[in-house]
């Protein structure tokens, strides 16, 4: 088994504060090629994500993106601030459906510091919301982290 | 109303491989070109023993590992075309990397009944397991579907 001893370290406890805000990431504007990408690649293949259609049978007016893309825009986010293997818990609510062209960027702060099982631990939350404000996505991550000392 | 006698049952176990190159499809999905999902060369590059799980990998060995996923939820009364997703969330127990052999098992662990004002919506969370080949717990997922009457 591998330990954690043996993967980079991209941020330090120390390096970090409450209130601290994560650099945020913007993403390109979401499209339907993305969309059936994912599908396949997640292996959600629910046709209200993928078929214009559908979409318009069920009152969604039109392809609404897949929630897990969204949180998958946030785990780029914390993937590139503490790195995938730091990671202990993240959690979204989703908060409302996102739709093609829409330029989806992700924030998010540091809220707490704090030590579990005499390791030292960074909590914080983040959103996802597009180019108008509407947020898409809210959560919550706990990341453990190395100290310099 | 949902049959609430159903919390807690759960379905036969399902297995998951990990495998780099379903990580790496589902990065590049998302439009995370970062070259440690990339391959096992880039990634011990950069540190990592092999190409690490992305933030939101758990969503693959839900729906590839369990191709009857879709079936059991429609068992316990759920109405797919009435679900939305409420909430997601993983907590990393252990570290996972490929080659790892994923044993999953979901249970249906909470239902609520809640009255709104067009109607009525359940809330049901969903919770998988991951127990890798050595035994270890290593990933907890939980999901929180909607279902609207």
């Amino acid at each position: 088994m591998t330990t954690d001893a043996q993967v980079p370290v991209k941020l330090y406890y120390e390096d970090v504060q409450v209130g601290d805000a994560i650099p945020k990431l913007m993403k390109s504007p979401v499209s339907h090629l993305q969309l059936v990408r994912y599908a396949g690649a997640s292996g959600d293949f629910n046709p209200l994500h993928t078929d214009p259609k559908i979409g318009e049978l069920v009152g969604t007016g039109g392809i609404i993106a897949h929630g897990m893309l969204i949180m998958g825009f946030v785990g780029q986010l914390l993937s590139d601030y503490v790195g995938p293997t730091a990671l202990r818990k993240f959690g979204v609510r989703f908060k409302g459906m996102t739709r093609l062209d829409d330029v989806i960027t992700c924030t998010g702060t540091i809220t707490e510091k704090y030590e579990a099982d005499g390791a030292a631990r960074i909590a914080g939350k983040v959103q996802a919301a597009d180019q108008n404000g509407d947020v898409k996505v809210t959560g919550t991550f706990v990341a453990a982290l190395p100290r310099r000392s | 109303m949902f049959d609430k006698s159903k919390v807690g049952q759960s379905f036969p176990p399902f297995t998951i491989e990990v495998e780099r190159g379903k990580i790496r499809e589902l990065a590049l999905a998302i439009g995370d070109d970062n070259p440690i999902y990339q391959s096992k060369e880039n990634a011990q590059a950069a540190g990592y023993p092999d190409v690490p799980l992305y933030p939101t990998s758990p969503t693959t060995f839900a729906f590839w590992g369990n191709r009857k996923m879709v079936g059991q939820l429609a068992s316990l009364g759920i109405n797919l075309m009435r679900v939305l997703h409420g909430e997601e969330e993983y907590e990393y127990l252990a570290p996972t990397y490929p080659g790892d052999t994923l044993t999953g098992v979901m249970r249906l662990v909470d239902a609520k009944s809640r009255q709104t004002q067009g109607g009525s919506m359940d809330l049901l969370t969903i919770e998988i397991d991951y127990t890798n080949q050595h035994g270890t717990l290593v990933l907890k997922a939980r999901q929180v579907a909607i279902v609207r009457e």
